[in-house]
């Protein structure tokens, strides 16, 4: 029983019960929306455009608005990081965008989209971490550098009845907490994302060794 | 429509049976192959504007249905590729005890157990291309083609007889 003597049949087997398509159906699916993996990357990367321009524009807004010099510092800080970072996802989109109107070998299309994918899950997860210091460590330093006291939480600390020290270990413990479960998080985000689908298509690349 | 989209769905048209085919050899349910034609389709006028005409519209076709096949993945398990020989295509019918119909089930199962990379050697392998043709589309070279194609010929093989028996 050997593939060669059944190639015919199997042939004629591998469209059985296909319904032949007209032009009108085909034209029809052209009006239709991808739902690959790269289409995927694409919608994810024009959300993030559009939050990052939104972001760019509230964050500037405040900082020149505030009278507060400290928050002044932080959102204009923000605001500044988040121009590169479109930029960046800019740059990706572009690749995205090559690599969604080029034809590979398998082999290569494989190596590619996971490149690509290994690309963006390292960006998203460099560019998170990156904020992480910025937002915890400024406003601690510009809080603390405050001219002009913030009631609110003057207040909290004489409302809870807890000393100095005490608060402000407090929230240091609360910060360093909330630090690594957003690094966990992350991570478990972006694996949950695509995590499973880059091994996948890395065992496939595997088998495809010369040997 | 363009002159351009004209000439693209009637050279898709002449060529669906390539489509046809990926989807019944690499998914089972209905639903599922039709998702995976759409794709196949959008994704094939996707790349319409860097065919050349060097190669084949066929030869063309088949790497990218063939690309997109493989990169294709559901998230529901049970709506999964044919993974295992107990998902069996719809369309083989047991009833009738022909031997050679029996022979050809039994190899089409065999087939269908086979890994994606392994399945798409097949498909091209099925269609007579030849080794050097094989390995510009899977992108390895003809020598390691032919090696991985002796070894898919020991698997179906061996595999078919157990399905043959089972039958």
């Amino acid at each position: 029983m050997e593939l060669d003597d059944l190639k015919g049949l199997i042939n004629q087997k591998l469209i059985e019960g296909s319904l032949d398509k007209t032009e009108h159906n085909f034209a029809n699916l052209l009006k239709g929306k991808a739902n690959s993996v790269v289409s995927k990357i694409k919608k994810s990367l024009w959300f993030e455009i559009a939050c990052s321009f939104l972001v760019v524009l509230l964050f500037l807004g405040i900082a020149f608005s505030s009278s507060y010099h400290s928050l002044k510092i932080y959102f204009g800080l923000f605001g500044a990081v988040f121009i590169p970072f479109t930029y960046i996802l800019f740059y990706l989109l572009k690749k995205v965008n090559e690599f969604e109107h080029s034809v590979l070998p398998i082999k290569g299309n494989l190596q590619q989209l996971i490149k690509m994918l290994e690309d963006f899950t390292r960006r998203y997860f460099q560019f998170n971490m990156a904020l992480l210091p910025i937002c915890f460590l400024l406003a601690f330093y510009l809080g603390l550098n405050e001219k002009e006291p913030v009631a609110i939480l003057d207040n909290l600390s004489i409302k809870l009845k807890v000393t100095k020290s005490l608060y402000i270990g407090f929230i240091i413990g609360y910060s360093i907490a909330l630090i690594v479960s957003l690094v966990y998080f992350t991570k478990w985000y972006i694996r949950k994302l695509y995590g499973k689908y880059i091994e996948q298509l890395k065992s496939l690349l595997a088998e495809l060794k010369e040997e | 429509m363009q002159a351009a989209d004209k000439t693209f769905i009637q050279l898709l048209n002449q060529h669906q049976k390539i489509i046809h085919k990926v989807c019944n050899l690499y998914l089972n349910w209905q639903e599922d192959k039709e998702d995976l034609f759409q794709e196949i389709t959008l994704q094939a006028w996707k790349a319409y504007g860097q065919f050349r005409g060097d190669a084949k519209f066929s030869t063309w076709l088949y790497r990218v249905a063939l690309n997109t096949a493989i990169t294709f993945f559901r998230k529901d398990k049970k709506k999964d590729f044919i993974e295992s020989v107990a998902d069996l295509p719809e369309n083989i019918d047991f009833a009738e005890r022909d031997s050679i119909e029996e022979k050809t089930q039994a190899m089409y199962k065999a087939i269908a157990s086979l890994s994606k990379i392994d399945k798409a050697i097949v498909m091209l392998y099925l269609e007579d291309y030849s080794y050097a043709e094989i390995s510009e589309i899977i992108g390895i070279t003809a020598n390691n083609i032919a090696v991985k194609m002796n070894r898919i010929k020991v698997k179906l093989r061996e595999a078919t007889l157990k399905n043959f028996e089972r039958i």
